[in-house]
């Protein structure tokens, strides 16, 4: 047994210094600027999906638009009208990645036309609604811009497989061989 | 890509790999005992961590798969091993699926615990260097079956996947050789320390 040990930890510590820790999965980061999705798929380890297939879809599933990832992984697409948006990114061999980009991601008033206006936090009426919209479409836009790198690190902060979260996973497969044990010396004890 | 994710094959090849898988699982628990649990244990635990990580090799990267060595070391207790393994990183990390776990259990250890049961009593009666070479043809044997396997499931699923189904075993070729030399090496290692692991998997 001490000798798969050292095996193990000897391909473990192999491995934990020649490279970070990532996985096959494919994601999907997109945020909405000035009314245009943008975006990139990527795996997780941060490897973009080059040429991978981008497909928009409504919330009906129905499809939208279709086009190809850049070298970088990176697609564009203004959906005309503004509306939830599915987009489902095939880089092939069943690597699959998905994200839901809601309606209220769509800044400026075309996304708001059929919600209550009455919520806009602009209540003051010296204000005109050319200004009121023109206001909110900058503000809307200089915070996209400003948060879209926080995003970016977000998502990769979260995709990234942590060291405690793989030792908790061998501790419970560990464990589930305890209790295997355990239930073993029970059904030889209940026999005996 | 031998962690296929849900969402991508149909209902009748998930549901054929959770049959099939399931038996092959049941199989294998029927061969464990006190002495072989841990063992068990030790190697899935090995599989689950080792294959969350990718080494970079040219223009994509590879995760090792160790089936070869699995089959060897374990035989037929490979099925709970993997199937555990793979539970824990779909739940866990959303590597794989969970709908396609029965599919990913087979596609991984079956060719393992059939190359496994090949070449155990070569490795077995071989000295270190030739059962160095027979445990990393194992493994080559192992990943290539693996790769024919996640491709039929692809195909069988979508003609959509008939392209991406011919490319997958072209994009195995990588990791082949990384676990032909990475099982070699471990071969020779246990052959040298611990022979008696290796030779105690034929009766498997």
């Amino acid at each position: 047994m001490r000798v798969i040990f050292s095996l193990v930890a000897g391909l473990l510590l192999t491995l934990i210094a020649f490279s970070p820790a990532e996985a096959h999965r494919l994601r999907v980061f997109a945020t909405v600027e000035k009314g245009e999705i943008s975006g990139y798929a990527y795996f997780v380890g941060g490897a973009r999906a080059k040429g991978a297939s981008v497909v928009f879809r409504d919330r009906a599933d129905r499809e939208l638009h279709r086009m190809s990832a850049g070298g970088d992984g990176a697609f564009r697409w203004r959906p005309e009208p503004p509306q939830t948006i599915k987009i489902v990114v095939d880089a092939g061999e069943g690597h699959v990645g998905r994200l839901v980009i809601d309606r209220s991601r769509f800044l400026g008033k075309r996304a708001e036309t059929e919600q209550d206006n009455e919520a806009s936090s602009f209540a003051d009426a010296s204000i005109s609604p050319l200004h009121r919209e023109m206001i909110e479409t900058t503000v809307d836009e200089a915070v996209a811009r400003h948060t879209r790198p926080l995003m970016e690190k977000f998502e990769a902060m979260e995709t990234r497989t942590r060291f405690n979260d793989i030792m908790g996973g061998v501790g419970m497969i560990i464990g589930m061989a305890g209790a295997a044990m355990w239930a073993l010396s029970r059904r030889k004890g209940g026999a005996a | 890509m031998a962690h296929i994710p849900d969402g991508v094959l149909s209902w009748p090849v998930l549901a054929a790999g959770g049959v099939v898988a399931a038996a092959a699982v049941a199989i294998g628990v029927r061969a464990l005992d006190e002495q072989r649990i841990p063992r068990v244990a030790i190697v899935a635990a090995a599989f689950f961590a080792l294959s969350l990580f990718s080494i970079p090799l040219g223009p994509s990267s590879v995760h090792l798969l160790l089936s070869g060595l699995m089959g060897l070391i374990l035989g037929v207790a490979i099925f709970p091993a993997v199937l555990a393994a793979l539970l824990l990183q779909a739940v866990m990390f959303g590597f794989g699926g969970l709908t396609s776990i029965g599919v990913n259990t087979i596609n991984i250890a079956l060719p393992g615990a059939i190359a496994g049961m090949i070449f155990a009593p070569l490795v077995a009666q071989a000295d270190v260097s030739r059962a160095a070479f027979y445990g990393g043809v194992c493994a080559a044997c192992a990943v290539l079956g693996t790769g024919l396997l996640v491709s039929l499931s692809l195909y069988a699923s979508s003609p959509d996947f008939a392209v991406s189904s011919r490319i997958v075993i072209f994009s195995y070729a990588p990791l082949l050789v990384v676990e032909a030399l990475v099982t070699g090496f471990c071969v020779s290692f246990v052959k040298r320390v611990k022979p008696e692991l290796l030779a105690r998997t034929r009766s498997a």
